[in-house]
């Protein structure tokens, strides 16, 4: 290998990118010198993918320049950053898995006889001996979906190794992963620090941060906040610097309800291994709950599960005093539950039925008629009825829903849920790619729903979202309901809560 | 109407339109042809594919293909032959039937029966199994032909009792009654699916199952019981079919998969389910009838008129394909799917 006479590996210089309304970089400029794990951290949108994708020659910046290795670019391709040593492991790793290990690590220069026939035992021995010089072990005739998902990671990081990677981008590698994997992970990450590799490390567990980086550099919406020895710094203070001093809670347009005197949704001691544990939990006649988390939390499979979408665990759940148990949505809008789905294409809306259907489907039964004739007079009342309410913004009802705006699609969803008059309505990141407006209009949607009564559970990685518009907050860190903030009362400040979210309590103890 | 409007309405009905052109092909080219007769002799020819093809059209709405029709109609005519007819000696690759002569109106439920049996087998292996709904029907479709080779054992049976033919080849007037009852399910189904839950879920399920399963009601129900009804409407051709023809023969019904196929997707339901229409169906049947007819009566070379077929189905999924260009929304692709590195 060439020995530069500077260590340094990555320097980018002053890099911007803009997208259509969106500065996503401003002068980002961030250096990695040989044998350093640069920690990359920031809330959903500060601009680490974006950083990333350039880095990879995916996207290219507006201005600024990146150097690696002492080569110069201001554009780069995908495979001129592959061939200066760039790799990139991604979250959800992608590779051939019927294939073994060895012909994934060999894969394209197999060892062949002279009758051009694979020489599978000099496959083998050669992707046994590669593998032994990174200190890793592996069974090489093992397929790569018999691996566990560190095994594969490691594999992915092994492979980019064989390809002379100097700098090596590692992305949520850890994300549900148990602790005993992680430390064999970071076991063979700190192996390959000493040999002189570069890593970026991006993750939202900070402790690992912690853990495992030199240095780390925080984005704030696209600007770079700092870059710091992790040494210096502390948790609330990285929090702090990840989320700013221009967090102020915002205004709640309705005074927060009283305490609970009705409940409406009782979860009592709920578990389902691997998910969630001793989920307890009220939520009382038009009250409004967060619930925020890390993805992995809990709190997906949570609202999941009590909508008949995914297994709930064991414990109790009433609704209105009645037990409830739901293993199809069929069940749970029968007892009165309704779930705004976080992916509206998958399961909120089909989209090439027209917005009238999309609608009504829950509600079908009660428009019939005899022979199961659907009553379209009563139908079509009823969604104009909607579409007035909620502003869905369409040219007719018999637009398709696929080709409404996104902030429209998910009001055609909220109308739908709205149809069945749930007692409770989970929420799964209600204005997830949905314009400002669209967003100000769903706030003010919930909020009627909840004066009408209906219990509401909001599950948001958006905290300011949450503290807009509930009366509590819980936080759910690795399967437990950790905290619980009360909206409104001077403590509960969004430092505390992102602290929470990002299992700071643990660390503070 | 704006200009867009009298686009998006062609777009819809064209195949309606490519009917009337070629119709008038044939009465420019034929001597004679635009008479009451010929009309009736190509709503005849369409009676039979007519009532497959409702099936097959439901089928596809939901997102799946039914296969194994034109083996229930291999297997229901030979049986009901068998069923009903004296017992002979298979003489010349003739024969009789078992000899017990059911009555029509007793062999009539039983053909019913089992065209629904097997729909609810497909129905219960493609969604409760999770089995490939093409490789079922298809397999189904060996078995069920397979099955009525072993009984027939290859033999026409001929002289099914004039009660039985009475759908196929009876007339009121000069009107077959099988091309008024054809025409009577058209207009049921086409009623059905547009204004009864039942229909609405339909399209649901072959527009999104996921989304479909969120809104209450089960994917797997209203797959199954797509091809319930599927089976009952190939039972039903099947006595039209034997009715006409007034004996079995063995390997009737064979071709008729693709035939169905092509008809609902000329007529605009989607291969991959949730849009279309009973309406365009049977236009697509028509279209088919039509050009058969015609070439028939042009003589042209039969070899040729396959050809013709395949050509004009490859035309059909060309405009298909052609109209999502179109109409961006119809797409099922999510936009967000690709990555744009912006988090």
């Amino acid at each position: 290998m060439e020995v530069n006479t500077s260590n340094m590996i990555l320097e980018m210089k002053d890099v911007s990118k803009a997208f259509p309304g969106v500065q996503a970089l401003s002068d980002i400029s961030i250096s990695v010198v040989e044998g350093e794990i640069h920690g990359l951290v920031g809330k959903n949108g500060a601009g680490k993918s974006t950083l990333m994708a350039i880095l990879m020659g995916i996207q290219q910046s507006d201005t600024g320049s990146i150097s690696i290795s002492g080569r110069t670019f201001t554009t780069m391709s995908p495979q001129q950053a592959l061939d200066a040593g760039i790799a990139y492991v991604p979250q959800r790793i992608n590779m051939l898995g019927s294939l073994s290990v060895a012909e994934n690590i060999l894969a394209g220069e197999m060892p062949t006889n002279r009758f051009g026939f694979i020489n599978w035992r000099e496959v083998y021995r050669d992707a046994e001996n590669r593998l032994s010089q990174l200190g890793l072990k592996l069974d090489v005739r093992s397929r790569v979906e018999g691996l566990s998902v560190v095994e594969q990671t490691m594999l992915v990081i092994a492979k980019a190794m064989f390809s002379n990677a100097r700098l090596i981008i590692l992305d949520e590698p850890t994300a549900a992963l148990p602790r005993s994997e992680i430390d064999r992970l970071f076991g063979f990450v700190r192996n390959l620090k000493n040999k002189g590799v570069a890593f970026i490390y991006i993750s939202h567990h900070l402790e690992e941060v912690f853990e495992i980086c030199d240095q780390v550099t925080i984005l704030r919406n696209g600007f770079l906040v700092a870059t710091q020895p992790v040494a210096s710094l502390d948790t609330p203070s990285l929090i702090r610097l990840m989320v700013g001093e221009d967090v102020k809670e915002f205004e709640r347009t309705l005074p927060p309800h009283p305490e609970v005197d009705q409940p409406v949704l009782t979860v009592k001691d709920l578990v389902r291994r691997g998910h969630y544990e001793n989920v307890n939990l009220t939520i009382g006649k038009g009250e409004v709950v967060g619930l925020a988390g890390l993805e992995g939390s809990g709190a997906a499979a949570l609202a999941m599960g009590l909508f008949g979408l995914d297994r709930t665990g064991l414990g109790s759940v009433t609704i209105n005093g009645k037990s409830f148990q739901a293993s199809e949505p069929e069940q749970a809008f029968r007892q009165g539950v309704a779930y705004l789905p976080q992916d509206r294409y998958q399961y909120g809306l089909i989209g090439i039925r027209p917005v009238r259907e999309n609608i009504t489907y829950p509600i079908l039964n009660r428009l019939t008629r005899l022979f199961g004739l659907v009553r379209s007079d009563k139908e079509k009342q009823i969604v104009q009825d909607y579409i007035d309410k909620l502003g869905i913004i369409t040219p007719s009802m018999e637009q398709l829903a696929s080709l409404l705006s996104g902030g429209n699609q998910q009001k055609v969803v909220f109308a739908k849920l709205a149809s069945i008059s749930p007692s409770v309505l989970l929420l799964h990141e209600p204005t997830q790619g949905i314009d400002v407006q669209a967003k100000i209009d769903i706030y003010r949607i919930v909020l009627e729903l909840s004066q009408q009564g209906v219990a509401i559970l909001i599950i948001s990685s958006e905290v300011r979202e949450l503290l807009g518009i509930c009366d509590r907050i819980l936080v759910m860190y690795q399967g437990k309901i950790t905290q619980e903030f009360k909206v409104g009362d001077p403590l509960t400040t969004p430092h505390d809560i992102l602290l929470a979210i990002e299992g700071g309590a643990y660390v503070a103890e | 109407m704006s200009r867009n409007k009298v686009f998006a309405f062609v777009l819809d009905h064209l195949i309606w339109f490519v009917l009337l052109l070629v119709w008038f092909f044939f009465i420019i080219y034929i001597p004679g042809y635009l008479s009451i007769n010929n009309a009736i002799n190509i709503l005849l020819h369409a009676s039979v594919l007519g009532l497959l093809t409702i099936g097959q059209a439901i089928v596809l709405l939901t997102g799946n293909f039914d296969l194994s029709a034109e083996g229930t109609v291999s297997l229901l005519t030979v049986l009901a032959a068998y069923l009903m007819l004296p017992y002979r000696e298979m003489n010349f690759a003739q024969a009789g039937g078992i000899g017990w002569q059911l009555h029509p109106f007793i062999v009539i439920p039983i053909m019913l029966i089992i065209g629904i049996f097997i729909g609810w087998l497909n129905g219960l292996m493609i969604s409760r199994l999770r089995m490939n709904n093409f490789i079922v029907t298809l397999a189904m479709q060996l078995f069920l032909r397979g099955i009525a080779m072993v009984i027939s054992m290859g033999a026409i049976m001929p002289g099914t009792p004039a009660l039985f033919n009475w759908l196929g080849g009876g007339r009121i007037a000069t009107i077959p009654i099988s091309v008024v009852f054809t025409l009577l399910l058209y207009v049921l189904f086409s009623y059905i699916l547009k204004n009864t839950s039942f229909g609405r879920r339909l399209y649901a399920v072959g527009g999104n199952k996921d989304a479909a399963r969120a809104s209450g009601f089960s994917p797997k129900r209203y797959v199954t019981l797509a091809y319930i009804l599927s089976g009952f409407m190939a039972a039903l051709a099947s006595w039209m079919l034997l009715g006409r023809l007034e004996a079995s023969i063995p390997n009737l019904g064979q071709g008729f998969t693709l035939e169905t196929v092509a008809a609902a997707v000329i007529g605009g339901v989607a291969l991959t389910g949730g849009a279309g229409s009973i309406g365009g169906a049977f236009a697509g049947v028509l279209l088919l009838s039509l050009i058969d007819h015609g070439l028939n009566l042009m003589q042209v070379d039969p070899f040729f008129i396959n050809a013709v077929r395949g050509a004009i189905i490859l035309i059909a999924l060309f405009i298909e394909a052609q109209k999502l260009r179109f109409k961006p929304g119809v797409t099922r692709r999510k936009a967000s799917a690709a990555p744009t590195g912006q988090d």
